[in-house]
């Protein structure tokens, strides 16, 4: 299969060198692919500049086999990229409301088509959103912005959605309930790429597996072959 | 009532600038010290086009908020955004130096003495026992739709909540598809606009001169502080009461040292409730 | 030639010492204190009102001058405790330096108004030869400013001086380790007071009469420079810095030679747009974050 999103001997860092060392992955259209690796593998500086936020030094990345490595994050937005940071993913001084209004009037590339703050299919997905619009963001609990944030990245339906840790800190309530919402998106047709710790959970819902170790992929393949070679612990605290 | 009156109009005066100085805090994160001379240098170009080009009064702010309104991203351009991301500090810093070279190349270009602008005289009237002119009612009317205009345009506006966003949390901004940058650039526009009008009233009231716009300066930063920075209707109540309270002063206190109340009333302020009267207690980032 | 190179010296001195002052207090003390010029302007007043009125010598004025600036500093330090965030305690420190740059400019029984005060006697210049004297004061006044950075150094390496960096670095956690903050900001700016002082008495008796406008807020636009363009934070640096951005100011008097047709008014506005200029460059292109550089140099 063709591939979708990609990239190609990524390089990037925030000084003087180098984190990630030459970054290279395909992933195909409508599939899941998890990033898992031990803390300082890079995987967080990894998602940072698929979605714009650094700069890398040399590499590309493509959507499509379009490059996009020269374009700033709200370009990529409208190309049809979605984002959700690990922290700070919500304006805090905002109500739930106005961040859904935020996503919905410039996230779309289309200003013009009247939409409503919360279609259908995300009301399916994050049904407390309702009741909690006109609370400040900044007043949540970590599960219910962790909510509000991927309902705001899901504010159109993109076709590449990027996760930073998506289950980090949350209780195991709503992590699960988060892992649930990611398989339900991409059943209806968006492409995933996620970093992760929580390594077993996330491979079960994923297609394809990247392990990072020292701004190296040491190992890529496909999740379900990982998970049953039993050789997962070793690989995720980077021994082999 | 009349030291009323003519307090609610010398506050009023100042509700426009501090309307720019709370936008430009909230978005841009540091007070502006170069405030007042910007104040100063857009007057004088309102005056160059109402005087020296003979254009009506209104016709001229039209065009120099404009023009101002571009010439203050071009000054950002050169000056804060090459700075950005930097401590508030530095970039008061720069609005400090800014200030410098801004008034003096007001002084540069129209000199020293008083200007005026080209108005017809009205003689004053008086309304229930209090004696008011044209030039007050038109400031009061001017500057009460520029505070509703800038409170709906920050609650109810795209771009208005696009410029909460990016005072809120600039990356998250941009991975929200909302063009930073441009957001920036608008904001200096708006309160380009906002300064040319206030650098007009402060104008009609009085002589354009040089060091017109620095001696507002304190009042301006008290009117914002006080409402609390980043509210459109605590700049408009804060300048008022600021008015008020200034005006009333002078019963007691010698007239030179009236600026010792906006002075005070900063310092209080920022000792005992940093947030001012509408401002919220900022939830950090 | 050679005298104007003594003046500048004599100017560089004091100007120097009032850099160090805000170099004390602002990178070792993590505080930006606006109110330098008023306070500057105390210091000078102060000096010239004890000799002029009350006929006190030229040392216990001096002496004085900077208890005074230092007991006013310390006040305005405990007054401001409670503001913490760095813009917010400049604006209320640039407040306090006007009102008194206000008293200045309004007590006209006190500090002559406008006018200011004139005929203010240089120390022992009647018994020094007037040839001689200028060397002499001239080595004075680099006598004083040397010892004020051997002062300096020292308390920066005692106690106190690591108290002063731990709260710099985060007071939160330097209150939690039993460090006072409130007498530590305190004398923070009492020695800052009593630099400052020094400084403005030594102005008082370079000029020999003094009036409000040689004190507007140019003086902290200078100082910022003159420490930020010396780098480092060391206090050599800041002195050179000073040395720096004197040849800046000074030398653009000589502007008159080159740009002929500019009227008086239109000079002195230039060279301020040219201070501003320099201080904005010296922001944007002498990055060094300056208080990082506090954390590895002292």
């Amino acid at each position: 299969m063709k591939s979708f999103f990609s990239s190609h001997n990524l390089k990037a860092g925030y000084g003087s060198g180098d984190i990630l060392k030459g970054i290279s992955f395909e992933l195909e259209k409508g599939k899941v692919m998890t990033v898992i690796g031990p803390n300082g593998s890079g995987k967080s500086t990894l998602i940072k500049t698929l979605a714009g936020l650094l700069k890398p030094s040399s590499g590309e990345i493509f959507i499509n086999e379009s490059s996009i490595v020269n374009y700033t994050s709200p370009q990529r937005i409208k190309l049809g990229m979605s984002y959700v940071p690990q922290e700070y993913n919500v304006f805090r001084n905002m109500t739930v409301k106005e961040n859904l209004q935020l996503a919905n009037e410039f996230m779309r590339g289309d200003k013009k088509k009247k939409v409503q703050i919360i279609d259908d299919d995300l009301l399916g997905l994050f049904p407390e959103l309702t009741s909690k619009f006109d609370a400040l963001a900044g007043n949540l609990s970590g599960g219910q912005r962790q909510m509000v944030a991927f309902a705001c990245a899901l504010a159109y339906k993109p076709e590449i959605l990027l996760l930073d840790e998506p289950s980090a800190g949350l209780s195991p309530k709503y992590m699960g309930d988060i892992f649930q919402a990611v398989k339900k998106v991409n059943e209806l047709g968006v492409t995933i790429f996620m970093v992760e710790q929580n390594a077993i959970e996330a491979l079960q819902i994923s297609d394809k597996c990247i392990v990072m170790a020292n701004g190296n992929v040491k190992y890529i393949s496909d999740a379900k072959i990982l998970m049953q070679s039993g050789d997962l612990h070793s690989l995720y605290l980077g021994d082999s | 009532m009349q030291i009323i009156f003519n307090g609610f109009v010398t506050g009023i005066v100042v509700t426009l600038p501090a309307l720019a100085i709370t936008l430009l805090f909230g978005v841009l994160k540091f007070p502006n010290f170069a405030v007042g001379s910007m104040l100063t240098l857009a007057a004088y170009i309102v005056f160059t086009f109402n005087v020296l080009f003979g254009l009506s009064l209104l016709f001229s702010t039209i065009i120099s908020a404009i023009i101002f309104g571009f010439l203050l991203i071009l000054i950002d351009q050169l000056t804060f955004a090459k700075l950005r991301g930097s401590s508030s500090i530095t970039l008061m810093v720069c609005s400090l130096g800014l200030g410098f070279v801004l008034e003096n190349i007001a002084r540069l270009m129209y000199g020293n003495s008083a200007r005026s602008f080209a108005i017809e005289l009205a003689r004053p009237f008086f309304f229930m026992d209090v004696r008011m002119n044209r030039e007050q009612i038109i400031t009061i009317i001017v500057s009460t739709i520029a505070m509703i205009f800038m409170y709906v345009l920050l609650k109810h506006m795209p771009i208005g909540r696009a410029m909460r966003a990016v005072s809120d949390n600039p990356s998250l901004s941009l991975v929200r598809g909302i063009d930073s940058p441009l957001i920036i650039k608008w904001t200096w526009f708006i309160s380009g606009v906002l300064l040319t009008i206030g650098g007009v009233l402060i104008g009609m009231d009085r002589a354009i001169e040089p060091p017109m716009g620095s001696s507002y300066l304190i009042a301006i930063f008290a009117a914002a502080i006080l409402g609390g920075l980043g509210s459109p209707l605590g700049a408009f109540v804060g300048s008022l009461i600021i008015g008020i309270v200034s005006e009333l002063s002078t019963l007691v206190i010698p007239p030179n040292y009236r600026i010792g109340i906006p002075l005070a009333v900063i310092a209080l302020i920022l000792i005992f409730r940093p947030q001012g009267i509408f401002g919220k207690p900022n939830i950090k980032k | 030639m050679l005298s104007f190179i003594i003046l500048m010296s004599l100017v560089i001195c004091f100007s120097a010492i009032l850099a160090l002052a805000l170099n004390f207090q602002w990178g070792l003390g993590g505080m930006i204190n606006f109110g330098l010029a008023g306070l500057y302007a105390l210091g000078a007043y102060a000096c010239a009102i004890l000799i002029l009125k009350l006929n006190i010598n030229f040392f216990w004025s001096t002496i004085l001058s900077m208890l005074i600036v230092s007991l006013v500093s310390a006040f305005i330090s405990i007054v401001t405790l409670r503001v913490s965030e760095e813009d917010y305690f400049a604006i209320v420190t640039l407040g306090v330096g006007e009102m008194l740059r206000l008293i200045a400019l309004n007590e006209d029984w006190l500090t002559g108004g406008a006018l200011g005060l004139t005929g203010i006697p240089r120390p022992f210049s009647n018994i020094i030869p007037s040839d001689a004297y200028i060397y002499i004061f001239l080595g004075a006044y680099i006598l004083i400013l040397c010892a004020c950075i051997f002062l300096l150094n020292i308390i920066a390496k005692s106690a106190f001086g690591r108290s002063m960096r731990a709260i710099r670095e985060d007071d939160v956690v330097a209150v939690t380790l039993g460090k006072n903050l409130l007498w530590t900001r305190v004398r923070i700016f009492a020695v800052g007071g009593l630099l400052i002082g020094l400084a403005g008495s030594m102005h008082a008796f370079y000029y020999q009469y003094i009036d409000p406008t040689q004190f507007s807020n140019i003086v902290i636009a200078y100082a910022i420079m003159a420490v930020i363009a010396g780098g480092k934070g060391s206090h050599f640096g800041v002195v050179i810095g000073s040395i720096l951005i004197m040849i800046l100011l000074e030398g653009s008097r000589f502007l008159k030679e080159i740009i002929p047709g500019l009227g008086s008014d239109q000079l002195s506005a230039v060279r301020i747009i040219i201070i501003g200029v320099g201080l904005i460059l010296v922001l944007i292109y002498k990055p060094n974050g300056f208080v990082k550089e506090y954390r590895l140099n002292v």
